[in-house]
């Protein structure tokens, strides 16, 4: 290109390790690296860093999932092993990610079932996991340390880290070599402040990857996108406390009104299109793993994925 | 870069003569660095001043103005590279393709699509924005005829002519040449018949070259020609190559390094193999004028939705109107939760209250889209609003009780609320993804 | 009737039946602490009843007492109605106590050039020989014993009247009292024989909360008393905005004469403990927010409080005493000063004006913090101010053991990083009843420097330290246990409490910064910071750096300038050439509204964090952590 464009950029993007191969003492089959990005996303005319990953997600109970991804998938869903299998044999999902929704019913205690949830799944598919633990305090402590056990030495990623839940999974990923997922509100300086806080007590820049949570599209994703774009913009230009790669869920966009009640016949449709649709634009802000929930969306999304990352002067359009 | 206001004020007069209407020449500086007034209200000024102020205010991307009528619209005058450093102005014009290949029946209801369907989001009419007529036959006439057959619909949509012929585009040109069409495309091969047609038609005139170099030339070419209503295609080969080049025409505009590429950008989804995936990178990464193939519903919607959040000023948050939302069905002895009119904490809440399966209210107050945390430190939201809210929107004749709960971050406020209202404050939890936990335990009560 | 006494001390009044005790006190002239108005929501005006029968309902009210409390008659004053003949027992900790009285000066001389001078003069009688009027008479003579020339002088017509007779009865041997006003000179009075000695003047800061005079000789320019009492306006509401309100239900005429009476008090007693009579004080100079000015007015301040935000008035103003209903001389002036809006008032005016910031090159950053805010940023040439509400934490509201500067406030904290034991002192050194302002602010830094807390403020609950608690709502660490403190209740600080002090202090210096951005400077161009307002001077000024209350720059550099209101008030009574600058001081400053700039909010939550997000805002604080975070590990 004869124009340079000047961005002035000094700091790449760590870099994380999702998954151990046996050579690194785990069972996964693949391992990922992600991050290591020097500008913005796709800029580079020699693609130097991977193409963002696809993550499937699934849950171990599937009262609080989208009906429409339920009729989609069918009974599967009801039996998360079989789930991931089918995520990564058919669906074609480069990650599983887990939700341990089971831990959202009311006064749920039986903690120490998580632990077979967790290796279930581990031995149903050999690709890297992200594992979603509890949304209570009380319990916290007791699942990630459950699902830390579970995972040792897969280098799981271990989600959620929130600013007034840290610790205890910091101590889990910390105890079994995981990683975390650090999620904020929408906003750079809180997602900032996470990461200190993690660092703080010994949380490694390449053990963390940034949520700054994605809104629904239509009800917040710009907010999403903009946070996505100053905190890779911010990362770019020297500031280490937030050159971490970033993790998009577009599950909030299945809950939508637009979505829900999109008609007959039309649901798995929009599903898709406003799945692919928010993943596509926050890889372009600097999402490195996307995750879905329609397993339709991983095709057209990795079709696009890969024509982002092609370099110039490749055969193509006219 | 937009200069401070301490640096403008060093450039004027300092005589605080108020002649421009403002008290002082500080708060005038203040003014014009945030572009509330114009530099000629000052009569003092030094032509040096002038000139220093004066570039930092020309737009540095061109605005063009496709079509006529109410239904024209207009694109570029862009400033930033981000959406959050200021925001993006002018949405672009989603346009769907016909070919001139295609029945007169399909081309009519395309056409009719296009001026009809519409999606209603958050107070906003979001609608598709013309018709772009190809010329794939090889024929003017049958160009010209479909052109004419678009027309005769009068739906009044900007029209985008799309072919390598000049002869074509001269036919079509017949049918709709004072409607400030779009001519796509003038090339190395072509430029001077374009320029001549953009020139006869006062057309806006799209120019293609898969190379910088070559857009600038033909840029050059075209303005010296008397065109100066210009829009590049970048002619990519893929997704990657478009994001790359239309970063690169941003940037180097909006920082005046190259000029000659301050024009909008054209994207034709439909030559790309992935038309939805197209059209969200187009909207997303500075495509001005993106057209496709009729969408289907799904990624129509996702579409619209999509532009309308990335062109949304990010200094002015969306607001919710003010007033009372129900969620579910409830009834007299239901909760009523405040909360401000940001539109990502209603949503939020309102998205977390629905899943909680707690019938309740929803009192949104106006703090002009502030978040309920800056709300509370900018002393925007306070007891009188609450009160006022509660009077203006009748919340005395929803529910027999007399309860109200605020949101966390508004905690100290809580006294002054409930002496200003007569109403009992709860406090509800800081993050709504609680609140569901918080009224099955507290309301309960 | 009913007889109600107030022990310890005795006080008897009768009232009527069906009172509340609290309003039987404050017939009888006790000052309560109430912050609620009387509502029964803050718990503070804890009385007992030691004999006679009264009405007060427990079980609503019993979450404010302790079981012996309650056992010994505990009850609520406004809660609380007189049945019968009653006695009462009102805690030393239910009245409002004396506050520490701020007597900072300045550190440069300012010249004595007082607005108001007497003049004596013995004139010669009229004759047929020299047969010009009596006034032109009285003013050549004023004129030829150094005062200002004749034609520059004018006699109202009250003085007028008075003249002839005063002239003749004297012998012709008159003290005039000659004040400056915009325009010329006024004869503000006329005195038989030589008075001349006795002129003095009133500078005064009229808070919401307190009244502070200082009288002064003004023909030595020595101060010669000095008083401060409550603002007496607290009985129609405990901030600005419930008064404002009660201003509109028909409250304002009795608003106006309670700030009047406020400061009447004040100058009573300062007149009384100096010797002086109040009829020999000419001037009063009047520095107050822009509402209390108004209320002081007695104009209507209703719409500066909601949008558009617009003043009645923004320059100086001089009145006749008389119409105030001030207790000094009835022809003496009472001078307000000027406002740039409806929240940077005459206080921050007289701030500037204490701290000189107005008049040098060098970039000053004006930090005075109360229940609100304000910044003020610049220098000579340019000026921005905003402001904001910082919540009432820093002043130790909305913090469950925060209370103001009072006796048995703590005020220092330290806190050993190996044992966490606090180490503190009270204001006057008796046992602790809560923590002011100065204090949490220690309380806050310390706990960070001793990794108690995070840099969001959340208690590590997983230290194991009898200190560290639980608590009921939230973590809480103890500060003082039940047997050091004067109210036999452990003081803790609770997460809640450090939540709300962040975001008061992220509040105060997200604005900081919002002016710092508008004008395009960094903390690096900040040559001086001045602290103003109620606690800043016994505020800890590295501790206030350490949690990101203000921008870091060279301690040496940030200067207490305590009650820069009184300070600014005093430097307008005795030099008029400074009176004078004041409209063109407030004339220049730029009001920046913090609603309306969007950056604001980011600035904000970049600030709720301790220090601050950006730690390169921070450098010092940042080195300092990182040692004594190592020194933890």
């Amino acid at each position: 290109m004869p124009f340079e464009m000047n961005f002035g950029w000094t700091t790449p993007i760590g870099e994380v390790v999702l998954g151990a191969t046996k050579a690194d003492g785990g069972t996964r089959r693949i391992s990922y690296r992600i991050g290591g990005g020097t500008t913005l996303p796709f800029l580079e005319s020699s693609p130097s860093s991977p193409a963002p990953l696809i993550a499937f997600e699934i849950c171990d109970n599937p009262d609080f999932w989208s009906p429409i991804v339920k009729d989609y998938c069918g009974d599967v869903v009801n039996n998360a092993n079989e789930w991931a299998k089918k995520a990564d044999a058919d669906y074609g999902a480069d990650l599983v990610r887990l939700h341990l929704t089971s831990t959202k019913q009311r006064n749920f205690s039986d903690i120490a079932s998580l632990g077979s949830v967790v290796e279930g799944v581990l031995s149903a598919t050999s690709l890297p996991v992200i594992i979603e633990g509890s949304n209570e305090p009380k319990i916290d402590s007791e699942v990630y340390q459950k699902c830390g056990e579970a995972g040792q030495g897969e280098r799981l990623l271990l989600g959620t880290a929130e600013a007034g839940k840290y610790r205890s999974i910091a101590a889990a990923a910390l105890a079994y070599n995981h990683s975390i997922i650090a999620q904020s509100p929408i906003d750079i300086n809180l997602a900032k402040q996470l990461n200190i806080l993690l660092k703080e007590i010994g949380v490694q820049r390449d053990h963390i990857v940034i949520d700054p949570y994605t809104g629904a599209l239509g009800y917040g994703f710009e907010y999403s996108y903009s946070a996505m774009e100053r905190i890779r913009f911010s990362a770019l230009k020297g500031d280490t406390d937030l050159a971490m790669p970033m993790i998009c869920s577009s599950a909030d966009t299945l809950t939508i009104k637009e979505v829900r009640e999109a008609g007959d016949g039309l649901q798995d449709e929009t599903a898709i299109q406003w799945e692919l649709f928010t993943c596509l634009a926050a890889a372009t802000a600097g999402a490195e793993i996307l995750c879905v929930r329609h397993p339709g969306t991983i095709v057209p999304l990795r079709k696009a994925l890969a024509g982002m990352k092609q370099p110039a002067q490749s055969a193509g359009v006219p | 870069m937009a200069l401070k206001a301490l640096d403008i004020y060093k450039l004027l007069p300092k005589k605080n003569c108020k002649e421009c209407g403002d008290p002082t020449c500080l708060t005038f500086a203040m003014k014009l660095a945030g572009g509330k007034a114009d530099l000629d209200l000052c009569p003092y000024l030094s032509d040096e001043a002038k000139s220093v102020l004066g570039a930092t205010t020309r737009p540095p991307i061109r605005l063009v103005k496709i079509g006529v009528g109410t239904k024209n619209f207009k694109v570029g005058e862009e400033t930033v590279l981000y959406r959050h450093e200021k925001t993006f102005y002018h949405p672009p014009g989603l346009v769907f393709r016909v070919t001139d290949t295609m029945p007169a029946e399909e081309i009519v209801a395309i056409t009719r699509r296009v001026r009809d369907e519409v999606l209603t989001r958050v107070g906003a009419d979001l609608r598709f924005n013309g018709i772009a007529i190809e010329n794939v036959s090889g024929s003017a006439e049958t160009f010209a005829r479909a052109v004419e057959t678009v027309e005769k619909v009068e739906a009044h949509l900007p029209p985008v002519l799309i072919s390598k012929d000049t002869a074509a585009l001269k036919a079509a040109l017949v049918h709709c040449g004072t409607y400030r069409p779009l001519l796509h495309a003038a090339t190395q091969d072509n430029v001077q018949e374009m320029c001549a047609l953009a020139r006869q038609h006062g057309c806006p005139l799209v120019v293609r070259s898969g190379s910088l170099d070559d857009l600038v030339n033909l840029v050059k070419t075209c303005t010296a020609d008397g065109v100066t209503d210009l829009v590049l295609d970048l002619a990519p080969e893929n997704f990657g190559e478009f994001i790359r080049r239309s970063t690169a025409v941003r940037q180097l505009a909006i920082t005046r390094a190259v000029p000659d590429l301050g024009y909008p950008v054209y994207l034709n989804a439909a030559e790309t193999g992935q038309e939805d995936a197209a059209v969200a990178l187009g909207i997303v990464k500075y495509g001005s004028v993106i057209v496709t193939d009729p969408l289907p519903s799904g990624s129509a919607k996702a579409a619209l939705t999509l532009r309308q959040n990335i062109y949304t000023d990010p200094q002015k948050p969306i607001q919710m109107n003010p007033g009372i939302y129900r969620v579910g069905s409830p009834d007299k002895d239901s909760p009523v939760l405040m909360t401000v009119n940001f539109s990502l904490t209603f949503f939020t809440l309102q998205g977390y209250l629905e899943s909680a399966r707690v019938p309740c209210f929803m009192l949104i107050v106006d703090t002009e889209g502030l978040s309920v945390l800056t709300a509370v430190a900018a002393g925007k939201l306070s007891e009188m609003l609450v009160r006022d809210s509660i009077k203006t929107f009748g919340l005395e004749n929803e529910v027999s009780h007399r309860k109200l709960i605020i949101p966390g971050y508004a905690s100290p406020l809580s006294g002054r609320i409930e002496d200003a209202t007569g109403w009992k404050v709860l406090v509800g939890p800081r993050d709504a993804a609680e609140i569901g936990e918080y009224l099955h335990q507290e309301w309960k009560k | 009737m009913r007889t109600v006494t107030f022990l310890p001390s005795y006080y008897k009044i009768d009232v009527p039946r069906g009172t509340t005790v609290l309003d039987a006190t404050q017939r009888a002239g006790l000052s309560m602490n109430v912050v609620c108005g009387g509502q029964g929501k803050c718990g503070k005006c804890i009385v007992f009843i030691r004999s006679g029968r009264a009405e007060f309902d427990r079980q609503k009210y019993g979450r404010f007492f302790t079981e012996p409390e309650l056992q010994k008659g505990g009850c609520l004053a406004c809660e609380t109605i007189v049945q019968g003949d009653l006695h009462v027992f009102v805690p030393e900790s239910t009245l409002i106590q004396e506050q520490k009285i701020l007597v900072e000066g300045l550190d440069h001389e300012i010249e004595f050039h007082p607005s108001v001078r007497k003049y004596y003069v013995e004139l010669h009688p009229p004759s047929l020989a020299d047969p010009s009027p009596d006034l032109s008479r009285f003013l050549w003579g004023i004129q030829k014993s150094g005062g200002p020339v004749a034609e520059k002088m004018y006699a109202p017509l009250a003085v007028l009247r008075e003249m002839p007779s005063i002239l003749r009865h004297s012998e012709w041997k008159v003290t005039a009292t000659i004040g400056l006003v915009p325009g010329g000179y006024r004869v503000i009075d006329l005195q038989e024989n030589d008075t001349s000695k006795r002129v003095y003047g009133a500078a005064v800061d009229l808070g919401s909360t307190t009244i502070v005079v200082y009288l002064w000789d003004l023909v030595t320019g020595k101060v010669v008393g000095v008083a401060s009492n409550y603002n007496k306006q607290i009985s129609c509401g405990e901030d600005i905005l419930a008064r404002v309100n009660f201003a509109r239900k028909n409250g304002l005429t009795k608003l106006q004469a309670l700030a009047a009476e406020s400061i009447n008090q004040a100058i009573t007693s300062a007149s009384n403990s100096a010797g002086i009579d109040r009829e020999d004080i000419y001037d009063v100079v009047v520095a107050g927010n822009t509402v209390m000015t108004h209320m002081l007015l007695g104009i209507d301040p209703a719409y500066m409080i909601a949008e558009p935000y617009v003043p009645v008035v923004r320059r100086a103003l001089s009145i006749a005493a008389s119409r105030l209903g001030i207790a000094c001389n009835p022809n003496g002036g009472v001078y307000a000063f000027p406002a740039v809006s409806d929240f940077i008032g005459g206080d921050i005016i007289a701030d500037i004006l204490a701290c000189g910031m107005g008049e040098r090159e060098e970039i000053s950053l004006l930090v005075d913090i109360g229940t609100n805010f304000e910044v003020v940023l610049g220098n000579k040439e340019w000026m921005f101010s905003c402001a904001g509400a910082a919540g009432p934490a820093l002043e130790g509201g909305e913090v469950l053991f925060g209370m103001r500067a009072n006796p048995g406030a703590i005020e220092k904290i330290t806190i050993d990083p190996v044992t966490l034991d606090p180490k503190y002192s009270t204001i006057n050194g008796i046992k602790p009843r809560g923590i002011c302002g100065s204090g949490l602010i220690d309380l806050l830094a310390e706990l960070l420097l001793v990794c108690v807390i995070d840099r969001t403020g959340r208690i590590n609950t997983g230290i194991e330290h009898p200190r560290i608690r639980k608590g009921t709502h939230f973590p809480e660490f103890v500060v003082a246990w039940a047997k050091e403190t004067d109210t036999g209740k452990d003081i803790v600080i609770t997460e809640n409490d450090i939540k709300n002090l962040i975001m008061s202090k992220a509040s105060v210096h997200a604005a900081c910064v919002t002016l710092m951005k508008e004008a395009g400077v960094t903390h690096k161009d900040i040559s001086t910071i001045y602290f103003a307002g109620a606690f800043g001077n016994y505020l800890d000024k590295k501790n206030a750096t350490i949690i990101g209350l203000i921008p870091e720059i060279d301690l040496k550099d940030i200067k207490n300038i305590g009650n820069g209101a009184v300070t600014g008030a005093n430097i307008a009574l005795i030099n008029r050439r400074a009176r004078k600058t004041l409209d063109d001081i407030a004339y220049r400053i730029a009001y920046i509204e913090l609603n309306a700039e969007s950056s604001f909010m980011d600035e904000y939550t970049g600030s709720t964090f301790l220090p601050h997000t950006d730690f390169s805002l921070f450098p010092g604080v940042q080195e300092l952590l990182d040692s004594c975070r190592i020194r933890k590990e």
